[in-house]
This record gives structure tokens, sequence and C-alpha cells, in this order.
């Protein structure tokens, strides 16, 4: 991965750490599983080999058989996982479909962003609740749906909430909800293979309860087990931390991809720190991923969805030619938008015919 | 035997490395030459709105024949300049003639409260502001294309497959003039 110098570097630098992420996950789930298999031949729960290479390669032969039925379960999860998204989305969020007559600008800002690419205009939708957030949702063609909320509207200009729908829009371009989801899958899938390693060597067979003395448990034994827990609890944290660093990927993407869209980078810096700052949308954890910004109070940097804003910044600085002004003070319902002025006199952004 | 598989697989690599390197000059010359292109489109707008802008002004501002057609000429010329150098050239002309012609518009009060006026120097400022956006967003495209054409390993060959250093939006000694000295208005 070279060293970003521009905008599209940049993208491209973070889509390939995306997809070398995502990759990550199958790794990380047949290790996990291996190593479960392991533990189970450790405790002699499976026949063993007499030898630990044996067993290793015994392990591996048992990994090849499990396949097809490993490939149901994760199809079957990751079906269930497709219909139940949007349905805890909708129903969750309290969002209301907004038509082109009832918000004539906003709409008009995001199709204008969508015909300069040749995309059909997602739903859009309106949340009536004073915190500054947005979320981009929906799996197909026919679910994609850019949900701002009345905070918002109420307190970004012109410029910076074309920004932000260019934002959730290269969220919907790149299909990343989809992405997120298949992470999601994934790591519950890791999850509960580690916790089924935990539970079995607490309470079940795997503590090395089982002591037949016939011997044939080879030289493997406990060392087997406390691999499979060790594995559990490392494939465990590792899930996580592989699919916040998957979402905050993603994130700086579409703050490079909302610039390649508007070619604006300080309406976004802009946005960016007028939204810092905003108390919390109440939403499900499924759906906060996909926020613009999402603050978790007291968590690691490693678990967190979506870099710190500064941070973003930063980006947007360096490789998208942003320039950060002073920040105005945002007082959202009481003031109207400042108009932006140009060399001629004020710039009031309108179209070319009134 | 073994040595000629390995020089074979360090070929194959190489030239994976070179062919994913020309690509990635190829887009990233591309996104540079897009983002001229859109530079276009906010001019072509800037050109449509003018001829209104003309007849609203001398409509009050009759006297001033010479600034009028000073516009109308540079408009002209911008519309039908082809090849850069000249392009750029022409627009920044254009932008000099409308300087002066917003400049003396502040001499003519009935002229600045002209509804239909005050719409058109929004406009225009808007196109401005847009232009300048698209200005620095050609800007940040063609140096990332130079900085590309300049690391390691692309130097070696970008030269060979004449992929050559593009020069920034130059914005011309004219405007460098206009915004060392502001325009002077008279009563």
């Amino acid at each position: 991965m070279m060293q970003a110098v521009g905008l599209r570097t940049h993208i491209w630098n973070n889509n390939l750490r995306s997809a070398l992420l995502l990759a990550g996950f199958p790794v990380l789930l047949i290790g996990i599983v291996y190593t479960l298999e392991l533990g189970m031949i450790g405790a002699g729960m499976l026949p063993s080999t007499g030898s630990m290479a044996g067993d290793g390669v015994y392990a591996l032969q048992l990994l090849a058989g499990a396949a097809p039925l490993a490939i149901v379960v994760s199809l079957v999860w990751f079906a269930v996982a497709y219909f139940a998204n949007t349905a805890i989305i909708s129903l969750a969020t309290g969002a209301h479909t907004v038509t082109r007559a009832e918000a004539p600008q906003l709409y008009n800002l995001l199709e204008n962003l969508c015909i300069s690419r040749g995309l059909k205009t997602p739903r859009l939708q309106i949340i009536e609740d004073g915190a500054m957030n947005a979320f981009a949702s929906g799996l197909n063609d026919s679910q994609y749906t850019v949900t701002v909320t009345r905070g918002l509207l109420d307190a970004l200009t012109p410029d910076e909430l074309e920004a932000v729908l260019a934002h959730e829009l290269t969220h919907v371009m790149n299909r990343d909800v989809r992405t997120m989801v298949i992470a999601s899958v994934f790591a519950g899938i890791i999850s509960l293979v580690a916790q089924i390693i935990y539970r079995a060597v607490m309470w079940g067979g795997l503590g090395g309860g089982r002591r037949d003395g016939d011997g044939k448990r080879g030289g493997g034994g406990w060392i087997f087990v406390l691999v499979a827990l060790a594995a559990a609890a490392i494939g465990y944290l590792l899930a996580i931390v592989i699919r916040m660093a998957l979402s905050r990927s993603r994130e700086f993407v579409a703050d490079a991809g909302a610039v390649e869209l508007t070619k604006n980078p300080d309406a976004m810096i802009s946005a960016l720190q007028k939204i810092s700052g905003s108390t919390p949308l109440p939403a499900p954890e499924a759906v906060q991923g996909m926020f613009i910004e999402n603050v978790e109070t007291g968590a690691f940097s490693l678990f967190a969805t979506h870099p710190p804003i500064a941070q973003r910044i930063a980006a947007l600085e360096k490789f998208a030619g942003g320039r950060v002004a002073p920040v105005v003070a945002s007082s959202p319902a009481t003031e109207a938008a400042p108009e932006a002025s140009g060399p001629w006199g004020p710039a009031r952004p309108k179209g070319p015919w009134g | 035997m073994m040595a000629t598989i390995i020089l074979l697989v360090v070929v194959v690599v190489l030239g994976l490395i070179a062919v994913g390197a020309y690509n990635r000059l190829v887009a990233l010359k591309q996104g540079a030459n897009q983002a001229f292109a859109d530079i276009d489109v906010q001019l072509r707008q800037r050109h449509d709105l003018i001829p209104n802008l003309v007849e609203t002004v001398k409509g009050y501002a009759t006297h001033e024949r010479g600034t009028l057609e000073a516009v109308v000429a540079a408009r002209n010329s911008a519309v039908s300049a082809a090849g850069v150098p000249d392009k750029v050239a022409a627009e920044n002309a254009l932008t000099g003639a409308l300087g002066k012609l917003f400049a003396l518009s502040e001499a003519y009060p009935d002229l600045k409260a002209n509804q239909n006026f005050l719409s058109l120097q929004g406009e225009l400022s808007d196109i401005e502001n847009k232009l300048a956006a698209s200005r620095r967003f050609f800007n940040n495209a063609v140096s990332e294309f130079n900085a590309a054409i300049a690391q390691f390993p692309a130097v070696l060959f970008a030269a060979m497959f004449g992929f050559k250093e593009r020069e920034f939006f130059d914005l011309g000694e004219g405007r460098a003039a206009m915004e060392a000295a502001p325009p002077q208005v008279k009563f």
C-alpha cells in the first residue's frame, strides 16, 4: 500500500485496507474452529491419532469435512440478517419518508448528486429529533435510504448539508451497509464459536475432566485445550477489532467520496465541526455504525465505529485540499444560515433561472 | 531448474507490479482530465448568464458602452476559444471584464436596486465560488498525478509511457493584478 498523495490514492488505500480486513474474517473463523477441534481432541471428545502432529493433520481433515455444513449455516445466518436488517431500522428510529414536494431543497440537493453519478435517487427520510445526525441504510436498490435528522437540517448551511448527503450517498454507492452486515455476521459466528469453546472448557468436558486411562490422548492433551481457550479469547476480541477497523476505513472513504461528489472539502470539514458535540441520537447498535458521527463514550479508539473528528478533518486537509476555517458557533434554530459571498457581492445559491 | 522457476516468478511479480503502477497512473491522469473538464461546466454556465446581465445593465448605464462591449467581446472570445491555453487566457480576460462591470455598477443606485441585476449578481457570484472550488479540485488532482509519477517505482517508466507533469491552473497575470489593486470606484 503506497503512501496516499491525494484524494483518489487515499480512497484506494482505504479500499485495499477494507478488503484485507474483510478477508481476515474467514481466516479468523477457520483458525478458531481449528483450535476448537484441537481442543476437542485434547479433551478426548474426538479420537486422537497419538501424536501432536498427527492430531494437527486430523483436525485439518475434519475442517474440510465440516465445510459444507459450515457454509449452509453461514448462508442461513446471512439470509436472516439480510431480512431483519431493514425491518429493524425503520421500526426503531421513527423516521418518516419525505417526497420532493415536502422538502424540495433537500430532495434537490440529493437528486443533483445522484444525477451527477447516474444513480437512482434513494428514498429520503427525516427523523424529528434535535440531534444532528444522518445515516444511510438498505441492502439493495429498492431499499436504499438516506435519513437526516431535523436538528441537522436546522443547523447546517446548504453546502454543508450537501456534503453530509454526499457522504451518505457514498456509503450507498459503495454498498457499505452490506459490507458491515457481512462483517457483523462473521463476527457473530466467530463470537459464537468462541463462547462455545469457553463454556465447554469451563463447564463441559473440554476442561480435561475426561481422564480415561487408555492413553489414547497422545501428548496433545491439555496443551490443545489451552490453545483453544486462548484462541477463543483472541478470536472474540479480534472479531470486534477487525469489524471496527473496517467501519472506520469505510468512513474515511465516505468522507473522501463526499469531496469527490461535491468538489467542496471545506463544507465537509465545517459540517463535521458542527456535528461533533451534538447530542447522541438514540438508535439500535446496528444503525449506529452507519451514522455520520457516532461518539461512544469511554471506548478505546480500537472499538470505535468512526475515526475521531479531528482525524477525519486532518485527512480531508491532507488529501482533499480542505482548509479549516475558524469554527463559527452554531446556534441552530434561531439564526438563519449566513449568506455566502462571492467576489461580485452576495452569492445566493440558486439555479440559473432564478 | 529451481533457479529458472524462481526467476520466472520474480519476472511475473515484477510484471504485475508494473501493470498495476501503469494502471494507477492512467486512472490518476484521467481524474485530472475530468477535473479540468468539470471546470468547463461552470464556465459554460457563466457564459449563459452574461447576455442577460449586459441587457439589464444597458438599460441603466447607457454611457458605459465601452465596458459593456468589452464584456460581450470577452465572452464571445471565451466561447469560441480552442485549445487549453487560449481558453484559460480568454476566461481570465472575461473575469477581468466582469470585475470592471460590477465595479462600475456601484455608481448606479437604480441599477443596484434592480431585482434582475441583483439575482444575476448573486448567481454569478455563486458560479465564481463554484469555479474556485473546481479549480482547487483540479489542482488537487494534478498534484496527486504529479506526485504519483515522481514516486518509486512509477518514476522508472513514467516518462517512457508519456506521463508528463501537468501544470496547475494558473489564474493569469490579469487576475493577479486585479487582486492586487482593488477596482476603483469614482462618484
